[in-house]
Formats: structure tokens, C-alpha cells, sequence
């Protein structure tokens, strides 16, 4: 046997210590999962507005300015802690629409009062259906929508400070 | 109190484990030496039990017993919670690290002092790792700082009997290896003219660790098959995986370090699976605790712990492979095998083993490697490995029957014949039999009960003949192996499932069995509430075999459903029930599992830990013989 053979076990052993660093030292979420509908159209719905009169109808309001939508639901307690960040992207001038998952409206209502409304409007998704044709896995989750009307960005669970410094980076980038 | 204990006996191990490795260094006498293997030995120890104490007591003024524990929770699963977290597992490590550092200590004499000394310098450096790893990132002892009435509970699927003492068995294989690791890099650094039988040393905790390591997964695969509620007992998860592939190459030392103690060849080998078995311990380690990857073991996430792991990993990866590469040359050899003959069917062993690994390490890492040059997520499952390590293990495994009745060197072919002949014969009459009960055949079937016969009536020849030359312990851990692929086969070739939504009165046939959803009702447990089904099984003749009543609880401290299977086993088949979701009105969702013979695997584990106790205490009063 030649010596040289000798130095492949370290070889190999580099290589997968390599990627595994390369992995960890990445932003990455293993349980986040690539969005179908990156890069693309976000899907056309129409819905009852909890807080205006008159149906929300998406193709009249996407497609003119950069918008953040939240889908959220007031027995999900990860969404009450996410809460403050998403009212802070309303007072820094985006525009937020929350779409309410299966939910009841009175609780709702109560809940905004007493949290605050960061939401310009509010779609009403009782049976779940926005959520399905948006590929929602598990509320919250939070979508950036560019002032085309195409899908930015997705966020699976409740904001944390990196994960908003990031969509504001990103903000700041397509604007 | 109790955490002011546990910090200030955890701070006593690191510096334990820092003054065994200088006073090592600088050969300072036995004395001090002494001091410092039974100072961190007692230091662990105590830092342990604090931590016991403090969840016996539920004492929630500690963070880890408030995030883990409840008062409610029944007393062995308070225990238990202590290492069923991360922090309290590295204690745990730890203390059996610190063990294996004082049995290590214990064999310490004039002739071997040189080998044991550089053991216990690399022991040494094992040990201090981890204690830092636990005082910087993964403290058991941090206080809460508000008060708390209750603890947050326990995860419920992990408050289980087969689980409350799975970790410790698999740690002590995990661990037991750092000592095989140790003696490698002692072995290596010797200098050219000092000899020493180190593969008597190795070999005891070799066959310790790896026994425990087999004991400890199977026991983690009986969980899974009743607890999980899936009907299977092996499910290629990244975290199995984890603990496969070092008990794979383990299994490659074991056989090989035979080679090493008869012939002296294979030494450099040897080494390398010393020092590889263990570095894939601590890969798996580090697979589980930095949540690099999603599987049921994954603990919570964070990255700086990876980061340490990883740090450390490369440290005595890099020293160990790079020490091996210069300095292993001293131990080559040109001996020639002979196939027909122990050493060659040996190494047949030995190829086959590390070619499984490496398919396995290829499976698991392959997703992570994707990801990291494609930035796409993969999924490498079940069929991969069917398909790759099924064909590689049935050599292995043929070759295992007749391997330990050959002779050294070589042997007539003649010779060889007449010597299996009567197992050929036993062989093939119950492989006949099981086809007359199962009567399905499938290649994969016919190919794995006759191998399954195959390695059972050599080994039971082997028993009857009495001869000393057969190694006992590998006879019967042998026997094991033969009783493990019998249900293995079995549970995954003729497995039946029947899955239908079930109103109460209905009927659903499985195999020959009728079964009956008779009614369904509530109970209470000590720390959840039950919806329990009643199901009553029939045969043919109407007989009524057995009751079974599987459970759905709902455990409202930690917000959480299980699902506890019911199970009835005989030696040929388990009848499996699952109740699922549903009501009253529309009927329960029950998936009914016929799973034969799968008895045979956890007998079959039950054998082989039994060999290898016996295999560990043959090899250890050798040792001590041999001391003196």
C-alpha cells in the first residue's frame, strides 16, 4: 500500500466538515420551505373586508405599491407575539394587509382594539381557501409583495428582529 | 442552592479534566494522577445528581427543570427529563465519559504505563471539550429569574419507559468509543521502539461499547414501533442514521481486531476504525444538537452550539487523521488472506460493514451537500437505502454463517462441506415450514429466512459441539443477529395494513382475523386524560383471541395528543392497532397493522446484548490474565 492512501480518510473528512461549516454558518432554517410562488403573481381572490363595507377584491389593490401580507388568526398565539413588529411596518409607511384565517369576526374586532390595527384592510378567510391557493403551511406567515403585484419574499411563523431587518432590507432594495 | 452546587461541581470537572491532561503531559506521578481521574469522577458524579435532585423536587427556580418538568408528572419520568433535554444530556455524557476515564485509569500499571498515560492525555482532552462545551453554551444549572408555580412539562411522546433509559445505553456506546478513540491515538503515538499488546486493550471496550450502542438502539426502534404509532420500526431517519453508521463500523472492529490478535495484520486498519467509529459518534452528535437538519431528535435550535461542536469536531478530527496518515505506516503488514479461511471471510466482514456506512453517511449527508452547492432542498428516503443496503448486507451476512466454523490460514474446500452440511440441512427444513405458514413468497422473503436459518443452525451447531475453540460470546451474539433478520424479514415482507374509517360494531378482517370495534370510552391518567377504543379480536372459529384498546391522550400541560398503539404479540405475528381521529357520529379513523413475527427482533437484541456481555467479560478477565 502506498503511504498517500493514508490521507484520504482526512481528505473526505475535510470536505464534509467543510460543508457542514458552510450550512451552519449560512442564514438558514431547516424548516423553512422554498415558496412555489417566489418571483411570481400572487393569487387573484376576492374576500369580505372585516373593517370596510365593500368586498376586497385583490386586483384592485396589489400592484401599485410595496404591501406586507399577514395572515393571522386571534387564537394563534405566535401572532400576538409578532404583533409589535408587524404595527411597526405600518408606522414606517408599508402597507399591511392582514388576512384573517379562520377566525370569528367579534373576537377579532376585540383583539385589534385592545393590540392595535396595523392593517389597512382586512380579508376575511373563514373557510381557509386564500390560505390554500397562497400554499400558507402554518400561521402566521407574512408575504412581501413588490409594487408590481409579484411575491418577494415569504417568512413561515412568527417575526423575529432578524427576519425583520430583513424584509426592511429588502424593502429598501425593490423600492 | 442547588444551582450554586451544580455550576461550582461542573467548574470542579473542567478543572479536574485540565489538570489530568497537564499532569499527564508533564508525567507528574501517580498521585496526582489519581487525584484527578477520581476528582472529576466524583465532580461529575455530584453535578449529575444535583441536577436529578433538583427535578425530583421540582425545583423551578432552574430553568432547565422549569422548561422541562411539571410537578404532576409521574416520579421515573421526572428522572428520566433529566436527560431528555439537551443540557441535561451533556451532563449525562459527561458523567459516562468520566467513567470510562476511571476503568481506564483502573488498568494503569508498570509494563503499560507509557499507553495508558497517553490514553488518559487524550480522554482527558475529550473530557474537558465537553464540560466547556456544557459550562459555555448548554448550562443545566441557569437560574429563572422570575418565580414559577409550574414547570412547562415534558414532551409526552418521550414520557415512556424504553425511552427513559434509551440515551443512557446509547451514550454508553457513543462515550465507550471516545476510549476506543483514545487507545487509537496512544496506539499511533507511540514511539518506534516501544511495543505493547494494544488491541487487548482496545478490544474490551470495543465489545462494551458497541454492545451498549446495539442495546440502545434497539431499544430507540421499539419506541418508535409502539409509541410512534406508524407500524414500523425503522424509518432511515438522519438521526437513526446517526447511530447506525458508527455501530456499523464498530461492528468492522470488532471482527477485525480478531484478525489483529491472531495474525497481527490488519493493524492499520484497525486503528482507523478506532478513530473513525468515534469521530461518526460525534458527527452524529453534532447532527442532532445543531438543528442542522429536521428529524423527531432534533433539540432546540441553536447555531452557536453547532458552531462549538463542528470547532471541536475538526480539532481532534484534524489531529487524529493527520496523526494516523504519518505515523500508521509502522503498523503495515503484506500478510496474504486466503478467502476460504476466518481472516478472509473477515475481511469480507470488514469491506462490506464500511461499505454500508459509507452508502448510509452518503444518504444522510447527501441532502446538506445538495443544499450547499444548489441551494436546493432534497429528501434522500427509504428506497435508497433499501436499494443499496440490502444487497451489500446479504454477502455480509451469508458469509457470517460459515465464517467462524473455518480454520486459520486455509482450508480444503472438501473440509468446508462436510462441516455445513448438517446446516444446510437445518436450514432448509424451517425455511420450508415458515412458507407453509406465510405462503407468500418474495425473493427479498425466500433470500432473508433462509439466511436468517442459515446463521441460526450454524451457530446452534456450534453450541451443540462444545467446542472450545468457538468464541462463546460470539456464538450467541451471533445467534442473535440470525433471530434479528428472521423478524426483520418477516415484519417488512409480509406486513398487511388495513386502514378504514370505523363506527362502533363494525367489523374489519385482517389476515384471518375479525375484529370488532365494540365500543369506546374515557379514562384518566395521572398527568393526561384518555379516549380509550375497545376492539375485540376473533379468529375463524369465532374464538375470541384477545382485547385490544388502543389510546388517544391528550396530555393539557403541554398541549399535546399522543397516540399509544395496543399491540397483541405472539411469537409468530403482532397484531398492531392505531386509534386516529375522529367522533361519535362519523366513526374513529383505526389502522389495523398484521405484523409478523417482529417478536424475533427484540429477542433477537435481547441475544445479542447477552453475547457481547459475555464477550466483554471473557475479553476483560483476559486482559487482566494478560496484566499479569
Amino acid at each position: 500500500m502506498k503511504k498517500n492512501l493514508l490521507i484520504i480518510p482526512s481528505i473526505i473528512f475535510t470536505f464534509v466538515l467543510l460543508t457542514f461549516f458552510y450550512l451552519l454558518v449560512i442564514e438558514r432554517n431547516p424548516s423553512e420551505l422554498p415558496s412555489n410562488l417566489l418571483n411570481k403573481d400572487i393569487p387573484i381572490f376576492e374576500a369580505e373586508n372585516l373593517i370596510k363595507n365593500k368586498k376586497f377584491i385583490s386586483t384592485n389593490e396589489f400592484g401599485n405599491e410595496i404591501i406586507l401580507v399577514n395572515f393571522f388568526a386571534t387564537w394563534c398565539k405566535p401572532c400576538r407575539d409578532e404583533h409589535s413588529y408587524i404595527k411597526q411596518f405600518n408606522n414606517n409607511g408599508i402597507r399591511v394587509i392582514g388576512i384573517n384565517y379562520k377566525d370569528d369576526p367579534k373576537k377579532t374586532i376585540q383583539w385589534l382594539e385592545k393590540l392595535g390595527n396595523p392593517y389597512s384592510d382586512i380579508p376575511i378567510d373563514k373557510h381557509g381557501r386564500i390560505a390554500i391557493d397562497w400554499g400558507v403551511y402554518g400561521i402566521p406567515e407574512t408575504f412581501l409583495v413588490n409594487s408590481k403585484g409579484i411575491i418577494k419574499f415569504r417568512h413561515v411563523g412568527p417575526m423575529s428582529k432578524k427576519v425583520f431587518k430583513k424584509i426592511n432590507l429588502l424593502i429598501k432594495e425593490i423600492k | 442552592m442547588v444551582t450554586l452546587l451544580g455550576t461550582l461541581s461542573l467548574w470542579l470537572t473542567l478543572f479536574f479534566s485540565i489538570s489530568q491532561f497537564f499532569s499527564l503531559k508533564k508525567n507528574q506521578s501517580l498521585k496526582i494522577i489519581k487525584i484527578c481521574v477520581i476528582g472529576l469522577l466524583i465532580f461529575s458524579l455530584i453535578s449529575f445528581f444535583t441536577l436529578m435532585y433538583a427535578y425530583i423536587v421540582s425545583d423551578f427556580s432552574v430553568l432547565n427543570v422549569f422548561q422541562n418538568s411539571h410537578s404532576t408528572k409521574p416520579l421515573i419520568y421526572k428522572i428520566s427529563a433529566v436527560w431528555g433535554n439537551h443540557e441535561g444530556s451533556m451532563l449525562l455524557w459527561i458523567l459516562v465519559l468520566t467513567i470510562f476515564n476511571f476503568f481506564i485509569f483502573k488498568f494503569y500499571n508498570k509494563e503499560n504505563f507509557i499507553f495508558i498515560s497517553k490514553t488518559l492525555e487524550t480522554q482527558a482532552f475529550i473530557t474537558f471539550g465537553f464540560i466547556l462545551f456544557t459550562i459555555l453554551t448548554s448550562n443545566p444549572f441557569e437560574e429563572t429569574i422570575k418565580v414559577h408555580a409550574d414547570g412547562l412539562g415534558f414532551n409526552p411522546i418521550l414520557q415512556d419507559p424504553a425511552l427513559a433509559i434509551h440515551p443512557p445505553l446509547l451514550y454508553f456506546g457513543y462515550v465507550g468509543f471516545s476510549a476506543v478513540f483514545s487507545m487509537s491515538i496512544a496506539t499511533l503515538s507511540l514511539e518506534n521502539n516501544q511495543k505493547i499488546a494494544w488491541y487487548n486493550y482496545i478490544k474490551p471496550f470495543a465489545v462494551i461499547a458497541w454492545t451498549f450502542l446495539s442495546i440502545g438502539i434497539a431499544l430507540g426502534s421499539l419506541w418508535a414501533y409502539y409509541e410512534l404509532g406508524w407500524g414500523g420500526w425503522w424509518f432511515w431517519d438522519p438521526v437513526e442514521n446517526a447511530s447506525f453508521m458508527p455501530w456499523l463500523l464498530g461492528t468492522a472492529l470488532l471482527h477485525s481486531l480478531i484478525i489483529v490478535e491472531k495474525r497481527k495484520s490488519l493493524q492499520t486498519w484497525a486503528l482507523l476504525l478506532g478513530i473513525l467509529t468515534f469521530l461518526l459518534s460525534m458527527v452524529g452528535t453534532f447532527l442532532v444538537r445543531s438543528g442542522i437538519l429536521t428529524s423527531v431528535h432534533t433539540f432546540a435550535l441553536d447555531p452557536s452550539r453547532g458552531l462549538y461542536i463542528l470547532l471541536f469536531i475538526a480539532l481532534i478530527g484534524t489531529y487524529s487523521l493527520i496523526l494516523f496518515a504519518s505515523k500508521s505506516k509502522r503498523y503495515f503488514d503484506n500478510n496474504y488472506f486466503a478467502f476460504f479461511s476466518k481472516e478472509g471471510s473477515i475481511l469480507v466482514n470488514n469491506i462490506l460493514m464500511a461499505v454500508v456506512c459509507s452508502t448510509v453517511l452518503l444518504g444522510t449527508i447527501y441532502p446538506l451537500i445538495v443544499e450547499a452547492f444548489t441551494n436546493n432542498k432534497i429528501s434522500v428516503g427509504e428506497p435508497y437505502y433499501n436499494s443499496t443496503v440490502i444487497p451489500i448486507i446479504i454477502p455480509a451476512i451469508l458469509v457470517m454463517g460459515i465464517g467462524p466454523i473455518l480454520g486459520w490460514k486455509k482450508e480444503k474446500k472438501y473440509e468446508i462441506l462436510k462441516k455445513i452440511l448438517p446446516s444446510i440441512f437445518l436450514t432448509i427444513i424451517p425455511t420450508f415450514f415458515i412458507f407453509m405458514i406465510y405462503q407468500s413468497l418474495s425473493f427479498i422473503g425466500v433470500i432473508g429466512i433462509l439466511l436468517s436459518f442459515w446463521i441460526i443452525s450454524n451457530n446452534l451447531m456450534m453450541l451443540i459441539q462444545k467446542n472450545k475453540k468457538y468464541h462463546k460470546g460470539m456464538i450467541i451474539a451471533h445467534l442473535g443477529v440470525g433471530l434479528l433478520i428472521l423478524g426483520i424479514t418477516g415484519s417488512s415482507v409480509w406486513q398487511k395494513e388495513n386502514v378504514s374509517k370505523m363506527k362502533i360494531k363494525d367489523t374489519v378482517n385482517i389476515e384471518k382475523y375479525n375484529i370488532v370495534f365494540d365500543k369506546i370510552e374515557e379514562s384518566v391518567g395521572p398527568n393526561y386524560v384518555a379516549i380509550k377504543g375497545n376492539f375485540l379480536v376473533y379468529d375463524k372459529e369465532r374464538n375470541i383471541i384477545t382485547k385490544l384498546k388502543p389510546e388517544n391522550r391528550f396530555y393539557h400541560v403541554e398541549n399535546n395528543f399522543t397516540t399509544e398503539a395496543s399491540i397483541h404479540t405472539n411469537l409468530l405475528r403482532d397484531l398492531y392497532i392505531v386509534l386516529g381521529a375522529g367522533n361519535i357520529n362519523d366513526g374513529w379513523i383505526v389502522r389495523i397493522y398484521y405484523n409478523p413475527l417482529v417478536i424475533w427482533i427484540w429477542i433477537g437484541a435481547i441475544i445479542i446484548f447477552l453475547g457481547g456481555i459475555t464477550s466483554a467479560n471473557i475479553n476483560l478477565k483476559k486482559l487482566k490474565t494478560f496484566d499479569q
